[in-house]
């Protein structure tokens, strides 16, 4: 099931490939099948979930690389789960959004469904080199997605994120192949080198050095100060859609990777750098709302604002509590929602307005309602206001790290505010005060803009009045994690 | 009855999403009745839960609790799955909250119909005001901290929406954005607050953690936080001092809506929140006394402001403030029933004076004092109720403010004598300065014709609401305090042992419960009545100031407030500035829009520089030296091979004439012969 | 008549065909001489199955096939000699240098 899940936008992306390009229609179609297909084949695996357990669910597994020990091994439990539903979801939406790309739509569609097919694997790879195949698979499309259909300055921004994030996923590597070296039996499965047998071989100056290597590859992914400059170039200059999936499902891969890969396999490195990450977190939030504080670019203050979301995530980690660590399991998700619906939103004013600087708007609240009102449901959702999906996991995540870490808690306390205060200057600029007639023939929200932004919308009060659906699913997962 | 009580929140919850999302957005909508029938039920739940309690038939506290979420927590090294829960505790002053609240919602919505018809956004601004009380509503009903948390937060979001509704001007926007930064500044020291209290009790359960408190586990210092924490929250809330100065601007937005927020909902969400984590600060002594002083000192400030201010709204803003501080004083010094009697008081009073105050406007068009003047005449109804809700404030024996203004006095002068005279000093400039605005309203004659020849009586729908507003300020105070009504209601919660009693002696703390208790009930006996000529003293004095507002207001003009002015220009220029506290808060805007744009210099110029320029820069030089010694080393060595092959076919080809077949056969001969001997003479 | 004889012969009318592709001028004489040199094998061939091999045909074949090939060669060398000729009128190889490099 695992393996449909992930392999059928391959298929769908080969079959574009086969289709003339003239056939858009056609071509649409075949990529929602494919991508309806994963999204639907993740849905029914939720009758056969079981919540109760902790243990790795719906295993493949097959040896791929009989001489290196390589497996092809899937496998979800209640931390990557949630994800690929994300992830699933997500691709379906940001493809509803991709409908209005008019130029060379055959590669378009072709390099997204590759990307999902990458995004799709590394949450449920178990086999470190097939995660690192996947992870890897995520960039090559991206950097086409950013550096064809992309912004002014897209050809930079391609070339800077394609270069730093591989960059990153060197050092990775190197920590996966230590791994493999050190562990005996050599072995690249994660669940293997989780054991306590096998940790054992690992001493802590190999754990300290492992896990900077993957912390590395991690960090810039996340993005976690210092390594975050890479974000709002690639968002502003990437095409809304793709934006999308970077705020969305990209930024969590580095997350997933570190609580997967670098707190399961090298805990005591993990345990080890506890210290700095909880300043970097503090910087995240705190330097990433000032930032957004700065901008007049749309787009680049919700890019800050991920800097800043991603932030609470790391410092529901560094609080290694379980409360912490599904704060952060919850704020992924919640996180890709919101941010995802944020961008989608600028994304329908710059389509419209072909800038997205705050102080070219004004009064649109008076002509645009429902946009108006969407935006601002979700902007109050990404400031944490009660009721939306942002807050209860920003608050279990300041809950998980408050014990273990009151003075820097109380500081990224600070984060919430100025969050709160670009968001409202933002809305107030665009949407409120005098009308700016330069706008009067500006349109509503189509339909398809509306199909692309109200599940999201949806799904944001859902979780915010419910998060017991969510949260159970995690449970289990999280408890076992922090048992060991 | 009781049982379906978490229905007063959820009903206003939905009917606002009712008008919200149903229906065209009509100048003359007809769902606006809509929320007022969903009001109508929540006040009818709320007075016979109220009733109930009156009567003894409703044992209280009552509480409910339903599942809301799991998570796993760990505290101090134990872990285990906390159920959140949602649910109600309905306690005395809770009991009596609702009633206040979902009265004063249900006569602004009466009133706002009237008020607020023919409004672009008619319906929306119906919908918002639901929003806001059932947001109130699920505050003073909640069980749980984190929901009550929510709740406050709600109603952070609804008071910028009410503030901002008229959107198109500059001032509302500026005014929301204010309120709503102003507040959530305040709200960082709640949410530290909550998140102290799940470290350290880990339950949410307002219950819980009083348990947690009545057996003295919580250290007095981690208390004194939590309680700074809260007190933070509510100073936001409720506009104390430092954090006033969103108040006097929400008043930008609608007036009925400005009543609302004003009485019922938003500014009293602070009081009750110290009040429903009152063990909070009976744990810590510091904390007490820090809400008593923060009370006090906004008391005095907003006071003073209000003696300058002409703006009618302001000067009703400015009273908000005073006496929001009263409340805080007395929940600081002690007098928990005297500051939630008030509190209640307060917004029957508080709204009859803003929907007083929005008639008047309704019928003038302008908020300035100085161009009003004479309106008696012209609206008889709206100046008598008036009256009543000025004499109320004033605190006039017989009113309703009077019992409650008394009570906390007279608690203040048990806690600390400097306290009370403040207060009273207070409580005098209250007297003057509501009167200074009754006089300049309504006394005397007209002083812009033009105005005053198009005032006119307001509808029903808008005095209707008067009157009931105006019957209750003039008898709520006294009904309550029937027979000890109000202190059997709102009973002062006590803790049984004081944090460090339990750490001193663990073994002795069952038996020194009881002993506590009783101590602390007698205690709470003696706090009676005011000295008999303190409290006849008060009263003449506020007659006093009465006086002195009508000598120097009824006039037309008013020559002995601008010579007085005149002389103290300073002191007035300093209360026009509201004590440059909102010039501090500028300050502090500008200060972070400035590390702001800092932070992001450093972000392009600094961190991007070095790590990822920096980054590209070490590869490229890491290429070029590889490059560097690619050229010289390695590829040299290929170079090298390849041109001594190159330098050997050139000597050969040039011993042959080229391109002969027979000379090469020759060659080839020759070789096979040579090679042919070498190998046969081996 | 021994072995010793016939390749004796053979090894006379090799070195003859030798010399001649060597020294003849005209490139007919070569294409002469080097059916020589073949046929200087095909007696080898055919001395050999006689004197070591008597009771196969082994020597016999492919002195056969080998007659096949030269005629086979022949015929593409003369074609390619026609094509030369009348490119360049001449038939003397000293005149031909299309290999020169």
């Amino acid at each position: 099931m695992l393996s449909l899940i992930v392999w059928s936008p391959l298929v769908g992306a080969l079959i574009v490939l086969m289709t003339p390009k003239e056939k858009v229609r056609a071509i649409q179609t075949v990529s929602f099948v494919a991508a309806g297909v994963a999204l639907a084949a993740s849905l029914t695996l939720l009758l056969n979930f079981d919540r109760g357990s902790a243990a790795m669910q719906f295993v493949e597994r097959w040896m791929w690389i009989p001489s290196l020990n390589v497996q092809y091994l899937l496998g979800i439990d209640g931390l990557s789960y949630p994800l690929v539903l994300l992830t699933a979801f997500m691709s379906v939406i940001a493809l509803v959004g991709s409908l209005g790309i008019k130029e060379r739509v055959k590669e378009y569609f072709f390099w997204f469904l590759l990307l999902e097919v990458g995004m799709l694997g590394v949450f449920a790879a178990l086999d470190l080199v097939l995660f690192y195949v996947f992870w890897e698979l995520t960039l090559v499309p991206m950097y086409f997605l950013i550096g064809v259909w992309g912004g002014p300055k897209k050809e930079f921004a391609a070339i800077k994120f394609f270069l730093y994030t591989l960059s990153g996923s060197v050092f990775m590597l190197l920590s996966i192949l230590a791994l493999y070296f050190k562990s005996a039996p050599h072995t690249f499965d994660m669940l293997e080198l989780m054991k306590p047998g096998v940790q054992s071989l690992f001493d802590p100056r190999f754990q300290i050095l492992a896990f900077l290597g993957l912390y590395f590859g991690m960090a810039i992914k996340i993005p976690a100060f210092p390594f975050h400059t890479w974000l709002p170039l690639a968002h502003v200059e990437a095409p809304t859609p793709i934006s999308v999936i970077l705020a969305a499902v990209l930024l969590k891969m580095g997350v997933y990777g570190l609580l997967r890969i670098a707190y399961g396999i090298t805990p005591l490195g993990f345990a080890w750098f506890l210290p700095a990450l909880i300043v970097i977190a503090v910087i995240n939030i705190v330097y990433g709302a000032l930032c957004a504080m700065a901008q007049t670019d749309m787009k680049k203050m919700v890019a800050y604002s991920s800097v800043n979301h991603m932030g609470y995530c790391l410092l529901g980690i560094a609080g290694m509590s379980a409360t912490g660590f599904s704060g952060a399991a919850f704020q992924m998700v919640n996180h890709g929602i919101i941010t995802g619906a944020l961008f989608l939103l600028v994304g329908v004013i710059y389509d419209r307005a072909h800038t997205r600087d705050v102080s070219a708007f004004g009064g649109l609240a008076l002509k645009l309602p429902v946009y108006s009102g969407l935006m601002a449901m979700t902007c109050f959702a990404s400031l944490g206001l009660p009721g939306l999906a942002g807050f209860i996991s920003e608050f279990m995540c300041f809950l998980g790290a408050f014990s273990a870490w009151p003075w820097p808690t109380a500081i990224s306390v600070v984060g919430i505010i100025a969050t709160a205060a670009f968001f409202l200057r933002m809305m107030q600029k665009v949407f409120l005060g005098a009308f700016n007639e330069k706008w009067a023939g500006m349109e509503d929200m189509t339909a398809r803009e509306l199909i692309s932004v109200m599940p999201l919308a949806v799904v944001t009060v859902w979780f915010g009045i419910a998060p017991k659906w969510p949260l159970d699913l995690m449970n289990k997962t999280i408890e076992h994690m922090l048992g060991k | 009855m009781i049982e379906h009580a978490y229905l007063i929140p959820l009903i206003p919850f939905f009917a606002s999403f009712i008008m919200l999302f149903g229906g065209k957005e009509d100048p003359h909508s007809n769902m606006p009745w809509v929320g007022i029938a969903a009001m109508g039920v929540c006040l009818a739940l709320s007075v016979s839960v109220f009733w109930g309690a009156v009567t003894g038939t409703v044992a209280l506290p009552y509480e409910h609790n339903w599942h809301w979420f799991s998570i796993a927590a760990s505290i101090a090294g134990r872990s285990f799955v906390y159920d959140m829960p949602v649910g109600v505790l309905i306690d005395g002053p809770a009991a009596v909250t609702l009633v206040a609240v979902t009265l004063v919602s249900l006569m602004v919505q009466v009133y706002s119909v009237a008020y607020m018809h023919g409004d672009v956004r008619f319906k929306r601004y119906f919908a918002f005001v639901s929003f806001f009380t059932a947001a109130m509503l699920g505050l003073v009903a909640s069980s749980n901290l984190l929901v009550t948390f929510a709740c406050w937060e709600l109603m952070g979001l609804c008071s910028y929406l009410l503030i901002g509704f008229w959107f198109e001007r500059e001032g509302p926007c500026e005014a929301q954005k204010k309120a709503f930064m102003t507040t959530k500044l305040g709200d960082s020291g709640l949410y530290l607050a909550l998140l102290l209290i799940f470290a350290k009790v880990g339950s949410f359960q307002l219950s819980q953690i009083y348990q947690f408190f009545d057996k003295g586990l919580m250290p007095a210092t981690i208390a004194t936080v939590i309680g700074i924490g809260i007190l933070a929250g509510a100073a936001g809330k409720s506009a104390q001092a430092p954090l006033f100065i969103w108040l006097p601007d929400a008043m930008e937005g609608p007036t009925p809506g400005s009543a609302l927020i004003h009485a019922a909902t938003m500014v009293a969400a602070g009081i009750l929140l110290v009040s429903k984590t009152y063990f909070v600060f009976l744990a810590s002594p510091t904390a007490m006394e820090s809400a008593a002083w923060m009370g006090l000192i906004t008391a005095f400030l907003a006071a003073s402001m209000a003696l300058v201010s002409y703006d009618i709204k302001r000067v009703l803003a400015f009273s908000t403030v005073s006496q929001l501080g009263f409340m805080m004083c007395a929940l600081g010094a002690g007098g928990f029933t005297s500051g939630l009697f008030h509190m209640t008081t307060h917004a029957f009073f508080k709204a009859l004076l803003f929907l007083g105050a929005g008639s008047v406007i309704h019928s003038v068009h302008t908020n300035d004092m100085r161009q009003m003047g004479g309106l008696s005449k012209k609206m008889p109804l709206t100046f008598l109720t008036m009256l009543i809700a000025v004499l109320a404030i004033a605190g006039v024996p017989g009113l309703s403010g009077y019992y409650s203004k008394d009570m906390i006095l007279a608690d203040v002068w048990n806690h600390d004598h400097l306290m009370f005279w403040i207060l009273l000093c207070t409580a005098l400039m209250t007297a003057f300065y509501m009167f200074r605005l009754f006089f300049l309203t309504f006394w005397g004659d007209d002083r812009d014709h033009e105005k005053f020849h198009h005032a006119h009586e307001s509808p029903a729908l808008i005095t209707g609401p008067l009157v009931v507003l105006a019957v209750l300020s003039a008898f709520a105070g006294a009904g309550l305090n029937h027979d000890g009504l109000v202190h059997k209601l709102i009973p002062k919660p006590t803790i049984s042992v004081m944090p460090g009693a339990a750490v001193a002696a663990p073994a002795h703390a069952s038996e020194a419960k009881p002993e506590a208790s009783a101590h602390q009930a007698s205690t709470e006996h003696h706090d009676g009545h005011l000295p008999a000529w303190l409290h006849m003293t008060a009263i003449v004095l506020v007659l006093g100031s009465i006086t002195l507002a009508f000598l120097m207001y009824r006039g037309p003009t008013y020559a002995a407030a601008d010579a007085i002015k005149a002389n103290l220009g300073p002191v007035f220029t300093l209360l026009d500035r509201r004590w440059y506290v909102d010039d501090f808060f500028y300050a502090l805007v500008t200060v972070s829009d400035k590390v702001a744009a800092l932070a992001f210099w450093i972000d392009a110029n600094v961190v991007d520089r070095v790590f990822v320029d920096g980054w590209g820069l070490l590869m490229r030089i890491f290429a070029q030296i590889s490059d560097a010694f690619d050229n010289l080393f390695v590829d040299s060595a290929v170079d090298g091979v390849g041109g001594l092959g190159n330098d050997l076919g050139v000597g050969l080809r040039s011993l042959v004439r080229e391109g002969q077949v027979q000379e090469y056969l020759m060659y080839a001969a020759i070789a096979f012969s040579l090679a042919a001997t070498l190998i046969l003479t081996r | 008549m021994t072995l010793a004889h016939y390749l004796t012969v053979a090894s006379l009318l090799f070195l003859i065909g030798v010399f001649g592709a060597l020294t003849r001028r005209n490139i007919i004489g070569i294409l002469m001489s080097i059916e020589l040199m073949f046929n200087a094998a095909n007696i080898n061939l055919a001395a050999f199955e006689r004197f070591l091999h008597p009771e196969g045909v082994a020597g016999a074949t492919l002195a056969l096939f080998i007659m096949t090939v030269a005629a086979a060669e022949v015929v593409v060398g003369l074609a390619l000699l026609l094509a030369i000729y009348r490119n360049t009128d001449t038939a003397y190889v000293e005149d031909y240098n299309l290999l020169k490099g």
